[in-house]
């Protein structure tokens, strides 16, 4: 059995468990940033980009991530570095604004975005990595009229696309300044989590589609009011089974994206459920700071482990800001039930 | 010759035949014990009061030879002083069980009020110990959810609505901990411990209120099907779970 997720919190000072979960968490972000950035190259395009023998989930796919992710920790170590006047977190947003940067040097400023699109003309992948950049400003004017003129096709909007993506097309074409195709509430339902399905019936495959949809609704942890209220509580309610499961079956990567939702939420997954988990995947990691997908042996390939090791510095800055917008609450004051005593320690000594 | 843990698959399936055809006969067949006696005590002290489970739900007086065979299981098998609390706690539910079927018995009730260790309520105590008051509840309350998953799955026989069988001091003490039982009963399915998963779920039916509710996006109703079609081949996780439907439809109201 691994680490339970909700260790019991009465014996320790929540302060000061909460200060040393800033710097473990701080200690993860840096670990994987300087990981990432030392092997920066493994994310470089191929000169053969462009041509139709080259495989895009091996080029294109991990560049975008790394564009996504990087705007998202960029931002979010700014917060904590804002909200505690924090140099160290300074570093970091400096750290991940560098590999955006190269993200943005190697699409050529847009150019290459541009011309996949004219490639694959109704093929939503160049809109839905160019949003990562639109929502960290960087933005290509050319791309968005061309983009423009596809989105009011019939034929976009009915793309055959899984419930969770379409969300992300609809919230690309936000960041893209663009006419929504669909009214997003509806597609939000037709999402797995959108029905919020029974619990027990989680697995890998629903799990990453769930982090998705809590990304794509909170433009990836920036905005935490674009997740409804019942989805909130859902979430509060079954996250610490998601977790625990992804503990015992050694999923680091799905775990740190669960964590990440944790962090996403409008009242933040609180740090008495996160940190027992962050202690159990910090200790996961390799020397050289990255963290590998699944499993006991970590494989030294880059593919297994590049987007994990994002994963988790995502995951890792998101939950250091979303303590700057709520007292740390406890889990217990969280679950507790109207009318009843909120702790447990406090209920049921009947006798 | 037959293992315990056959016996107590043997004795469950007959629980969970009963329980279905409406409690009207008995659970053992009065004859049918033959060389196997000593088993088969050793198996009602497993299930515990489950054996009465048929009566206690469907209202109807158990038949005097179930009485008489969880009268010798409390007998022959009291907890030691080194037993654990779900030990005592189990042997507590069967006495419990006998004085509520069995006023012949006349020892009144181990009420909660009681505490450990208090003087001896009078009258003769069944089974020829003690009474005095119940085993502790705190400890429930201290568990992460995950352990008191596992602890109240153990204690799934106490798992009997107290509008049927007066105050339980386990009851009240999980009852605030719906949620966390819920996440269990996830737990266990995702880990297809259909047992345990049987056994929250049993929980769950006796403790949803309108005060400790059980989320209803849980879907417990589907959950306890799923459940029965997954490991209902094992009585125990079947009578676990037909006893938490009955429940869900009012049987016990």
């Amino acid at each position: 059995m691994t680490a339970h997720a909700d260790a019991p919190t009465a014996q320790t000072e929540p302060a000061m468990a909460h200060e040393e979960g800033h710097a473990a968490l701080a200690d993860i972000v840096r670990g994987a940033l300087e990981w990432v950035t030392a092997h920066r190259d493994r994310f470089a395009l191929p000169p053969d980009v462009l041509e139709t023998h080259t495989d895009l989930n091996w080029s294109m796919k991990p560049l975008g991530e790394l564009a996504r992710l990087s705007t998202s920790i960029t931002r979010a170590a700014h917060t904590v570095a804002d909200h505690h006047d924090d140099p160290h977190w300074r570093q970091l947003a400096e750290i991940a604004r560098e590999l955006l940067d190269f993200t943005w040097s190697e699409i050529g400023e847009g150019r290459v975005l541009r011309e996949l699109a004219r490639l694959e003309p109704h093929a939503t992948y160049p809109l839905e990595i160019y949003a990562a950049f639109a929502s960290a400003g960087l933005r290509d004017e050319h791309f968005e009229e061309f983009t423009g003129t596809l989105v009011r096709t019939r034929a976009w909007a009915s793309t055959e696309q899984q419930p969770n993506r379409r969300l992300g097309v609809l919230a690309a074409e936000h960041q893209a300044r663009l006419p929504s195709h669909d009214d997003p509430t509806e597609a939000l339902r037709r999402t797995w989590l959108g029905a919020l399905p029974e619990p027990w019936t989680f697995d890998v495959t629903a799990g990453y589609a769930l982090t998705h949809t809590v990304f794509h609704l909170t433009d990836w942890g920036a905005r935490p009011a674009g997740v409804p209220a019942d989805l909130d509580t859902y979430l509060h309610h079954w996250l610490p089974c998601w977790l625990d499961s992804c503990l015992e079956d050694q999923q680091w990567d799905l775990g740190c994206e669960l964590l990440a939702v944790g962090a996403s939420l409008p009242e933040p997954y609180p740090p008495d459920r996160h940190l027992p988990v962050w202690r159990e995947v910090a200790g996961r990691r390799a020397p050289d700071g990255s963290l590998h997908e699944v499993g006991a042996e970590p494989p030294d390939a880059f593919a297994h482990r590049y987007h994990s090791t994002l994963a988790a510095a995502f995951a890792a800055a998101l939950t250091a800001a979303s303590t700057t917008r709520s007292r740390p609450s406890e889990s217990a004051h969280r679950d507790a039930h109207p009318g009843h005593p909120g702790h447990p320690a406090h209920a049921g000594a009947h006798r | 010759m037959r293992n315990l843990s056959g016996a107590v698959c043997d004795l469950a399936s007959e629980v969970v035949s009963v329980l279905r055809d409406g409690g009207h006969r008995a659970v053992v067949s009065p004859n049918g014990q033959g060389p196997d006696a000593e088993l088969g005590v050793a198996a009602v002290r497993v299930l515990g009061a489950d054996v009465l489970l048929p009566s206690t739900l469907h209202r109807h007086p158990p038949a005097p030879s179930d009485l008489q065979l969880v009268r010798e299981a409390v007998r022959t098998f009291p907890p030691g002083g080194d037993a654990s609390v779900s030990t005592e706690w189990s042997h507590w539910a069967m006495r419990d069980a006998l004085r509520r079927h069995d006023p012949a018995a006349a020892a009144p009730r181990p009420v909660a009020a009681e505490p450990v260790g208090a003087e001896p309520v009078g009258g003769e105590p069944v089974g020829g110990e003690p009474v005095g008051g119940e085993p502790d509840t705190a400890w429930l309350s201290r568990l992460t959810w995950q352990e008191l998953t596992h602890q109240l799955a153990v204690l799934g026989a106490l798992a009997v609505p107290p509008a049927v069988t007066g105050p339980s001091p386990v009851v009240a003490a999980a009852a605030p901990r719906t949620l966390d039982l819920a996440r269990g009963f996830v737990r266990a399915v995702r880990r297809r411990d259909w047992l345990q998963a049987a056994g929250a779920g049993r929980w769950l039916a006796v403790l949803d209120s309108d005060a400790t509710p059980v989320p209803a996006t849980l879907g417990l109703e589907t959950g306890l099907e799923f459940v029965l079609r997954m490991g209902g081949a094992d009585p125990r996780v079947a009578l676990h779970a037909h006893a938490a439907q009955l429940l869900r439809a009012g049987a016990a109201g």
